[in-house]
């Protein structure tokens, strides 16, 4: 990368050069290591703790599907032993707020840190362009939160199918219940995603790291709120999960890249 | 303020110099009006949210309680709509957040502000002295933060009080005052709790000297502090009561459960199945229509029937005062603490 200084806007018809990729996923990498680093920690520890309690979980749900004859008390002694097992995870709801964190630790770094500590003056002033090292980096982090969550999500739906399966032991929660919908299928991916997008966005306009990392947690809570109450409330039947789920997640999808945009055309407009 | 640099250690025998409080809260506001000004904005609209939604809750309690009689369809309904109002704050989690999100967000950039941007070199020259320079701040932005959430748990305990009133006890079940979930959003808990959290994180922002790391940190000890008093700690503050069988009030907060036979200990928790088939080969029955659990067969009717005995360890109601006395106050000598250690490290860190 080359340190000559120029100016803030590209002449009028110079040609587009290409992004490279590998170079800005490097410098990514190099910036951004002890938050991605810490994301892995977090889901990792979180992963440990699902996975151990999963399998009791599933263990008890195998013996209570095998117990014959279905209504005796005996049978229902291991409905409830199932029906006890996992605690706070059972609803769901404990797992909520992970996107909100993920987006809200990761997203206002690569803007807010670059205002508040000054760098953006070495940052912004090189060959490469100032835009097109915003767009790597947001893109690239927002790809790998993205996926990281996606992979953490997998897991999430493995631990909570015995809720979702149907069978005799009570009526199966639907899988479009509010706090379970969110947490599998590519929602929880999605969710990831739009809570960087907020934080990339927030640390842009707010320029300070710890009053955008607030602001995101505000804006994501409204977020979930709204969309859990209001645009999803009429109750669907559970063929239409996944329907649901691609709507919602093309959704999300859409206003993350609307809100890395303004972001990116936020970058470009600001005179240094 | 003069502006002479002094040595680090004051000269021995020196007199110690008063704190000028007043001075060094106009300092404290001027640092950090961002911060606790975002803990007003943040803990007013949760009080203005509770505040509305109690009316709503006293309001769909009273129509419950003077309805006569309480065994009919439609009394029936008016205790639904009741338990169902506002389930989202029902079992009291929500809350368990806020002192953590308190403390991250005050306490954590505190003095990692300081030393991450560098300004430390001007604080700390001054002549007022960096050691109360520090001590003055945390005191004064600890006890601020403590006090605001003082003032918002009396709303939280106004919140639940319909759900914890006694009288109408066969009508409603109503939570142990001790549960988990409400226990440290009340008394003095919940105060406690946002003033160690606050501690946690200056100390986490002292020794990691970057904020949003320190914010994580403090995040993280104080999920685990919270666990660990809430699920391990709590239930052995003062010995608990032990009652035969399971008859308990719901005000009574079960800790464990055990069944003896003779005399002697037998297991502890729920029967296993293979216990059952043993003594009730008739509990292999299906009941009418093949639903679980119907019929007057139960598993503790099966057991008694063959000489065993339940018994509960619990901690009746009138314990959750001691237990907020016992946790207030091991709370506070842990802030206590904490903020003395971070001050003895502002003095020991090499400028």
């Amino acid at each position: 990368m080359t340190t000559l200084t120029i100016p803030a806007r590209l002449e009028e018809g110079a040609n587009p050069r290409p992004l490279p990729w590998r170079r800005m996923a490097w410098v990514t990498w190099r910036h951004h290591r002890i938050a991605l680093g810490g994301v892995a920690v977090f889901l990792g520890a979180l992963a440990v703790w699902l996975s151990l309690v999963g399998l009791q979980l599933h263990h008890a749900y195998a013996a209570a599907i095998d117990c014959h004859p279905a209504g005796s008390t005996a049978c229902g002694e291991l409905v409830i032993n199932f029906d006890t097992t996992g605690g706070i995870l059972k609803g769901g709801f404990v797992l909520q707020p992970v996107p909100a964190l993920i987006g809200a630790f990761v997203g206002p770094l690569v803007l807010a840190y670059e205002f508040e500590t000054g760098t953006f003056r070495y940052a912004w002033t090189q060959a490469f362009g100032r835009w097109r090292w915003t767009l790597a980096k947001l893109v690239m982090l927002g790809v790998a939160v993205a996926a990281i969550a996606g992979a953490f999500s997998v897991l999430v739906s493995w631990y909570y199918q015995p809720y979702l399966a149907p069978g005799r032991l009570y009526s199966a929660a639907s899988p479009l219940h509010h706090w379970l919908f969110d947490l599998s299928g590519v929602a929880f991916a999605a969710w990831t995603l739009t809570a960087f997008a907020i934080g990339a966005l927030a640390g842009m306009l707010i320029r300070r790291v710890v009053p955008a990392i607030v602001a995101t947690l505000a804006c994501y809570t409204a977020l979930a709120v709204v969309a859990g109450d209001v645009l999803r409330a009429d109750y669907q039947p559970a063929s239409h999960f996944w329907r649901v789920q691609w709507i919602e997640g093309g959704g999300l999808l859409a206003l993350s890249a609307l809100l890395i945009a303004v972001t990116i055309w936020l970058v470009h407009r600001r005179a240094a | 303020m003069t502006a002479v640099t002094v040595p680090v250690r004051p000269a021995e025998g020196a007199n110690p110099r008063p704190l000028p409080w007043r001075r060094m809260a106009w300092v404290s506001w001027r640092h950090h009006r961002i911060a606790l000004s975002g803990v007003a904005v943040f803990v007013g609209a949760l009080a203005l949210w509770m505040w509305i939604t109690g009316l709503q809750l006293r309001h769909a309690y009273a129509a419950a309680a003077a309805c006569h009689p309480a065994s009919s369809a439609t009394c029936q309904n008016l205790i639904a709509a009741f338990q169902s109002t506002n389930v989202i704050l029902k079992g009291g989690f929500v809350l368990q957040p806020v002192p953590g999100l308190i403390g991250a967000f005050v306490g954590a950039p505190m003095l990692a502000r300081e030393i991450e941007t560098g300004t430390f070199r001007y604080a700390w020259t001054q002549g007022f002295g960096r050691r109360r320079w520090a001590l003055a701040k945390l005191v004064l932005v600890g006890v601020a933060v403590t006090a605001v959430a003082g003032a918002f748990s009396v709303l939280v305990s106004w919140y639940y009080q319909p759900y914890l009133a006694t009288g109408n006890g066969t009508v409603f079940s109503s939570p142990s005052p001790l549960s988990p979930g409400l226990f440290d959003l009340r008394g003095v808990a919940f105060a406690a709790w946002t003033l160690a959290a606050f501690a946690i994180g200056a100390l986490a922002g002292m020794l990691i000297r970057r904020v949003v790391p320190a914010i994580v940190a403090t995040l993280a000890a104080y999920t685990g502090l919270a666990l660990l008093a809430g699920n391990v700690l709590r239930q052995y503050y003062l010995t608990p009561l032990v009652a035969k069988g399971s008859n308990l009030p719901d005000s009574a907060w079960i800790t464990s459960e055990w069944w003896t036979k003779g005399g002697k200990f037998a297991f502890g928790g729920r029967p296993s199945v293979g216990l059952l088939q043993q003594l009730c080969p008739s509990s292999f029955n299906a009941g009418p229509g093949g639903r679980v659990g119907t019929g007057s067969f139960s598993p503790s009717t099966c057991l008694v029937q063959h000489g065993y005995t339940q018994w509960s360890d619990y901690q009746p109601a009138s314990h959750f005062w001691p237990f907020q006395w016992i946790e207030g106050g091991w709370l506070l000598a842990l802030s206590v603490l904490l903020i003395a250690v971070t001050v003895w490290l502002v003095r020991r860190r090499v400028a």
